[in-house]
């Protein structure tokens, strides 16, 4: 390991044998491994040569993107590859004087020396992030024991995965983004800068069947917005939207193949990164159910302020009719009490939609009740033990009430001799209920049209019934489809 | 090359040349080692010069340097030689003469 050289005023002997020494003990070093680098004399100059690869780990160490470094096990660095000086912005020597820790910055260098205190056996990983120009560097600091010459010491590397994790945060955020627009129940589509549809989720085939991805969302959607909206088509609703103001609960209708559907619209501007507008987000609702719903309870609410409006006529004229037919007030009591109760059970049962399940025969028995015997010879009931869908009650227990009010003030049943008959009988896809009265007083057709008269006429629909004025008694026809009657 | 010297007067001092390539691991291990014995066994009575051959292999001539690392006592005479990276302190100590 050591040898003397002594002073050089020595003998020949001496000096060959120093020498001598000192060869042997540089061999032995070299075969024993206590060097790692050789000087090799040259013609001109000397040379370092290192030996066991060093040079060729060393150059792989720096041609690595991965910021390397090894500290002692005081925590001073040793060594830092170039990746690292350039991913902490310092030189190698800079690096070297001011210590690793001040490159990190003080939140980073905490976290990375808590890692060199745990990894004392084995290796430790965690994410820091280190400030950049511009932003923030997510590195992968990894921190594994390390034997050195001198003692223990740890090998430290910075591996930067800010693109990985940028990239997983917008992969991430678009597959929430496909995530809501696939579970929305609304129809979803995502329009570009110029109006072309360039995202639809499975909502959007409720309204058309192929594909709407390329086409404008005018050509997809021929859509007719109210006068009082401001808007002439779908590419006004866009063209909001892309000027950057949302709108929301924008009516209209879609007419396509026939069909007539009522449409609820709301739009956005789809904002990217830096708040510029890179295009629309559309969603449309079908409300045609609501908007029928919305015109039927409308219907119901004309129809009780219109019964509202007859009912002391009614009772008016029940009293008359109970009069006319009893002897004295006892009997009068108990047959106009009667013709009452009749009169309050179908307000209730319109109140409160109890007609499930009942037949053609107790929808007309429940209207005419109050007004006469059942079972008298003025009234012929014929094939109505038909039951009939609630929806379809509903519409012709509001007819036979008009008919039957009706027929009270001005018809079969506003003297002591007319007769009603109603029948039921299959024709073609439906099956026709027709109400004839005669025996009344002269009928002449009205000169104009009542309340009562529109719920006749337009209760079943277009082409759903007929009046017919006779000057003997009126006939009305009514056609049910046959899906919404169940025959005993 | 770098050097360092702590002596106090009267007292006659090690003259040490520590010669390393670069920052290859025994020359690193070398440069700690000798740190650390030069500040616990031999507080202010040595002068260290590093010389690194990788940037002067020149210099490897004047003590006939072949094999790195090399640490030269150079005074007191006779001059002494230890190779390797001085991890052994018990002998780098001996050959130094240094009293413990």
């Amino acid at each position: 390991m050591a040898h003397a050289e002594p002073a050089r005023a020595e003998d020949p002997d001496a000096d060959l044998h120093r020498r001598l020494a000192e060869a042997e003990e540089t061999l032995r070093a070299i075969r024993e491994g206590d060097v790692d680098a050789l000087v090799v004399r040259g013609s001109e100059h000397d040379e370092v040569f290192a030996l066991g690869g060093q040079d060729s780990y060393r150059t792989f160490m720096e041609a690595m993107d991965i910021g390397a470094a090894a500290l002692d096990a005081d925590g001073r660095l040793i060594y830092a590859n170039a990746a690292l000086c350039s991913l902490l912005g310092r030189s190698a020597k800079d690096l070297q004087r001011q210590g690793i820790a001040a490159a990190l910055g003080e939140r980073a260098a905490r976290i990375v020396q808590h890692l060199i205190d745990e990894a004392e056996l084995s290796r430790r990983s965690r994410q820091v992030a280190l400030p950049r120009a511009g932003g923030i560097s997510h590195v992968e600091v990894t921190v594994a024991p390390l034997s050195l010459g001198f003692g223990h010491g740890c090998a430290v590397t910075f591996t930067d995965v800010t693109e990985r994790i940028e990239a997983a945060a917008a992969h991430e955020s678009d597959r929430i983004g496909r995530a809501i627009m696939a579970s929305s129940n609304e129809a979803v589509v995502v329009c570009d800068r110029d109006g072309l549809i360039t995202h639809a989720n499975a909502g959007v085939r409720h309204f058309q069947d192929g594909s709407v991805v390329g086409k404008s969302f005018d050509q997809a959607f021929p859509l007719s917005f109210a006068l009082s909206s401001g808007l002439m088509g779908g590419g006004d609703l866009i063209g909001v939207a892309l000027a950057g103001t949302a709108v929301r609960g924008i009516e209209a209708t879609l007419t396509q193949d026939g069909r007539t559907q009522d449409l609820q619209l709301s739009a956005g501007p789809l904002r990217q990164s830096g708040d510029a507008i890179g295009g629309c987000i559309v969603t449309l609702a079908d409300i045609t159910e609501r908007k029928a719903t919305e015109k039927r309870q409308a219907l119901l609410m004309g129809e009780l302020t219109h019964r509202v409006r007859n009912t002391l006529t009614l009772v008016m004229s029940i009293a008359n009719r109970t009069i006319a037919a009893t002897r004295d007030t006892a009997e009068f009591r108990i047959a106009f009490g009667r013709r009452l109760e009749a009169l309050a059970a179908t307000h209730n049962l319109l109140a409160e939609g109890a007609w499930e399940g009942l037949t053609l025969e107790e929808l007309i028995n429940v209207e005419l009740a109050p007004y006469v015997t059942l079972g008298s010879g003025r009234v012929r009931l014929q094939h109505l033990n038909v039951r009939v869908a609630p929806d379809m009650a509903v519409a012709l227990g509001l007819i036979f009430h008009e008919l039957v009010t009706n027929a009270v003030k001005h018809g079969a049943l506003s003297n002591d001799t007319g007769r009603i008959s109603i029948t039921a009988s299959p024709k073609g896809e439906s099956v026709e209920l027709v109400w004839q009265e005669d025996g009344g007083p002269t009928v002449l057709a009205p000169e104009k049209s009542g309340f009562g008269q529109t719920v006749i006429a337009r209760g079943l629909g277009p082409g759903g019934t007929n009046v017919e004025f006779r000057p003997e008694g009126l006939v009305c026809r009514m056609y049910v489809p046959r899906g919404q009657v169940n025959q005993p | 090359m770098s050097e360092e010297q702590r002596t106090d007067p009267g007292e006659e001092p090690l003259k040490l040349t520590l010669y390393v390539a670069g920052q290859t691991p025994k020359s690193v291990a070398a440069i700690r080692n000798l740190q650390r014995l030069c500040e616990e066994h031999m507080p202010n009575r040595y002068e260290v010069e590093v010389v690194d051959l990788r940037q002067q292999p020149q210099l490897a001539r004047e003590h006939n340097i072949v094999a790195i690392p090399t640490l030269v006592r150079s005074l007191p005479v006779p001059v002494q030689k230890i190779i390797g990276d001085l991890s052994d302190h018990e002998k780098v100590l001996i050959h130094l003469k240094v009293e413990r």
